[in-house]
């Protein structure tokens, strides 16, 4: 019988399966091949531990319940993952104040959000406000326009 | 002690630091009332801010967002009956009931002042009780250090919350896994980096813990279905507040059971992996047994059964801070948070601090006491209105949670990279948190494993490659028989808890 616990553990399972086959990757120079402890040591011992853990949570879980997503809005969260994603290809590229303030308003958009006005004021003073407390306040330096802005700038 | 208490002082109360207590009591506040955005996620989001301020005065925020979190938790429990926090749980019980009868104001005051009384006696103890621990400092030898990791390790036993060990222990072993990518610390050699230039120098501690808590939640909030009903059920609770006055009788019942749940609050804080939730929940179940005829009042309002779970979690995070300040052990997820920061400024937490940093240490300390009062007079008369942060849409709160996780890691590194690695590791947190797997073992092994390795094999080089040191050193040995017993204790204690919630669930059964 499949239940959370189970999937959880045969995931971990298979993590620690690849971990531990990952580790002959780590280089060892002869000399610390003898050492007691070498940087494939620990990483040995928790591939192990993970296995059996993951074998006892497997064999041993009396907890028969399956995890409850019925009514889960899943294709919003697949669109705020890939808005999330979009927005680090972004944020260089097309600068701090155009990108973020896109990214807020499509999450808003996604979520549910169709008043234009609200699209707007809800956003747009955050991060006008954000950038000034980083660039202005804190010293930290964030581009603020696109690029081919500032190249044309000069 | 005199000179390091008045140091600290002096630097509690400048300008900037009193100013921060303040700061982050209210934002923690916000923060935690927020149903779901519980101290961890309050405390991730606040760490790039911290990254340009001196040590004590980041430290000092981070405290006051932690207590703020706690007391915002209260307040969305008694409200809304959603805790934001584990720790807040049993605060619901009797917080709910009053304010359903209409005394939300009173319920709030009252778990203002148990919290405020809570936090008092507490720091109290913390000022009596970490010199003494630090004073065994100076013999701490590298063999040591890796007997304490290990102790904080097994210390998750108890973070599992509904007793599964073997989960709490998977998921820190897997956060130890995730410690080793990167470059080995000890003899330069780069292990699982897959040959990608950003993973060389290994994995933020802050991009972890801000994916696997803020963004995780905020991406819960999205795909988590919400009727109308709840949301009805949210306007209408803030809205009536009722009256926030007590009477005399109503305080004369408080005192005792303040005194006895801030002692007990303090002592299950102070054991690693324990905290405030099982404190909280213990509290209460003693509070019930030594009601007498009053305990059948549990449950549906009880004045005393709102103190004593608001007391206890509030003592036991005080009391959480004497393992981190002093062991460098977390003992709390939260806590576990801060260590990372403080390892972040150079610090090292473990005994050496108070010896070291004296002014970090005492100014902390002397913080919360400042954060605890500033709760009191601040908070209480702001409730009413912080309460509006609950009818905020989620379509407008979400996105903004969103984008001050990602933006809060990228203006630390300037790493587009790390963006993505954080939606990768938010993802699998969902995964995880559906699965129900706890994540803060696996942030604490993150912290730990990296300092536990490098002291092991530190210890292994001075003793020429043998691990006889594990029985020669009676110290290393202790700590890690003590390491051993955490192991069991926590259990032992949760099922306590669960025992005392078992009865508290027949006795209300038995009256309805």
């Amino acid at each position: 019988m499949l239940s959370s616990d189970r999937i959880g553990a045969l995931v971990l399972l298979a993590f620690s399966i690849g971990y531990g086959a990952m580790i002959y990757q780590i280089p060892l120079l002869p000399f610390q091949r003898t050492a007691a402890f070498t940087a494939q040591t620990l990483p040995q011992a928790l591939s192990v531990m993970g296995i059996v853990l993951s074998l006892v949570l497997l064999f041993t879980s009396r907890n028969r319940d399956m995890p409850d997503v019925a009514g889960y809005h899943w294709l919003k969260g697949g669109l705020i993952c890939g808005l999330m994603v979009a927005y680090g290809f972004l944020v260089r590229p097309a600068g701090f104040i155009l990108s973020t303030g896109l990214f807020l308003i499509f999450c808003e958009l996604v979520l549910g959000e169709r008043r234009w006005k609200i699209l707007i004021f809800s956003t747009m003073p955050v991060v006008l406000f954000f950038w000034y407390l980083m660039n202005e306040v804190l010293g930290v330096y964030v581009a603020p326009l696109p690029e081919f802005l500032v190249d044309m700038r000069g | 002690m005199l000179e390091g208490i008045l140091m600290g002082l002096t630097t509690a109360v400048s300008p900037i630091n009193l100013a921060m207590v303040v700061a982050g009591c209210m934002v923690g506040t916000f923060i935690g009332m927020l149903p779901g955005l519980g101290p961890i996620s309050a405390i991730a989001l606040m760490i790039p801010i911290t990254y340009g301020l001196e040590p004590s005065t980041g430290l000092i925020l981070m405290a006051g967002v932690y207590y703020g979190a706690i007391f915002g938790g209260s307040t969305s429990s008694i409200l809304i009956n959603a805790p934001g926090v584990a720790g807040t749980v049993a605060t619901a019980f009797d917080g709910y009931p009053m304010a359903k009868k209409g005394q939300a104001g009173k319920a709030l005051a009252i778990a203002a002042y148990s919290s405020f009384s809570g936090g008092t006696i507490a720091t109290l103890l913390l000022l009596v009780a970490a010199p003494s621990l630090a004073a065994v400092s100076l013999s701490f030898h590298s063999t040591d250090y890796f007997a304490l990791m290990v102790l904080g390790l097994t210390a998750v036993a108890a973070f599992a919350g509904k007793g599964n060990v073997v989960k709490a222990i998977l998921m820190t072993v897997l956060g130890l896994m995730i410690s080793t990518i990167g470059t080995d610390q000890t003899q330069g050699i780069q292990r699982f980096t897959m040959g990608i230039t950003d993973l060389i120098d290994g994995i933020s501690f802050l991009l972890l813990a801000m994916a696997a808590f803020a963004l995780s939640e905020a991406l819960l909030v999205v795909l988590r279905p919400k009727s109308d009903k709840a949301r009805a059920k949210e306007l209408e609770a803030q809205s009536n507040l009722g009256s926030m006055k007590l009477s005399k009788a109503e305080i004369k019942e408080m005192i005792p059971v303040i005194g006895r749940s801030s002692l007990l609050g303090f002592f299950v804080g102070v054991l690693p992996g324990a905290g405030a939730t099982i404190a909280s929940f213990l509290a209460y179940g003693m509070e019930q047994r030594i009601a007498g005829e009053k305990g059948k009042e549990f449950g549906t309002g009880s004045i005393r059964g709102l103190t004593a779970p608001e007391t206890a979690n509030n003592a036991a995070c005080s009391g959480s801070f004497v393992p981190l300040l002093t062991l460098g052990i977390p003992g709390s997820g939260t806590t576990a948070i801060m260590l990372g920061a403080l390892i972040s400024y150079g610090i090292q937490p473990g005994p050496r601090l108070y010896l070291d940093n004296p002014t970090v240490f005492w100014s902390v300390i002397i913080s919360m006491y400042i954060g605890n009062v500033v709760l009191l007079i601040l908070n209480l008369p702001l409730i009413p209105y912080i309460a509006k942060i609950l009818s905020i849409p989620s379509n407008i709160l979400t996105p903004l949670i969103l984008f001050f996780s990602l933006i809060g890691v990228y203006f630390v590194s300037f790493n587009t990279f790390d963006i993505h690695l954080m939606v990768i590791f938010a993802v699998a947190a969902v995964g995880l948190r559906l699965l129900d797997f706890p994540l803060a073992p696996m942030l604490l092994g993150f912290i730990l494993g990296g300092m536990m390795e490098e002291n092991l094999r530190r210890a292994l080089l001075i003793n020429d490659d043998s691990w006889s040191f594990i029985i020669e050193r009676p110290l290393t040995l202790s700590i890690l028989l003590i390491a051993a017993a955490t192991l069991v204790l926590p259990a032992i204690l949760s099922k306590a808890s669960v025992w005392f919630l078992n009865r508290v669930e027949k006795n209300k059964a038995n009256e309805s």
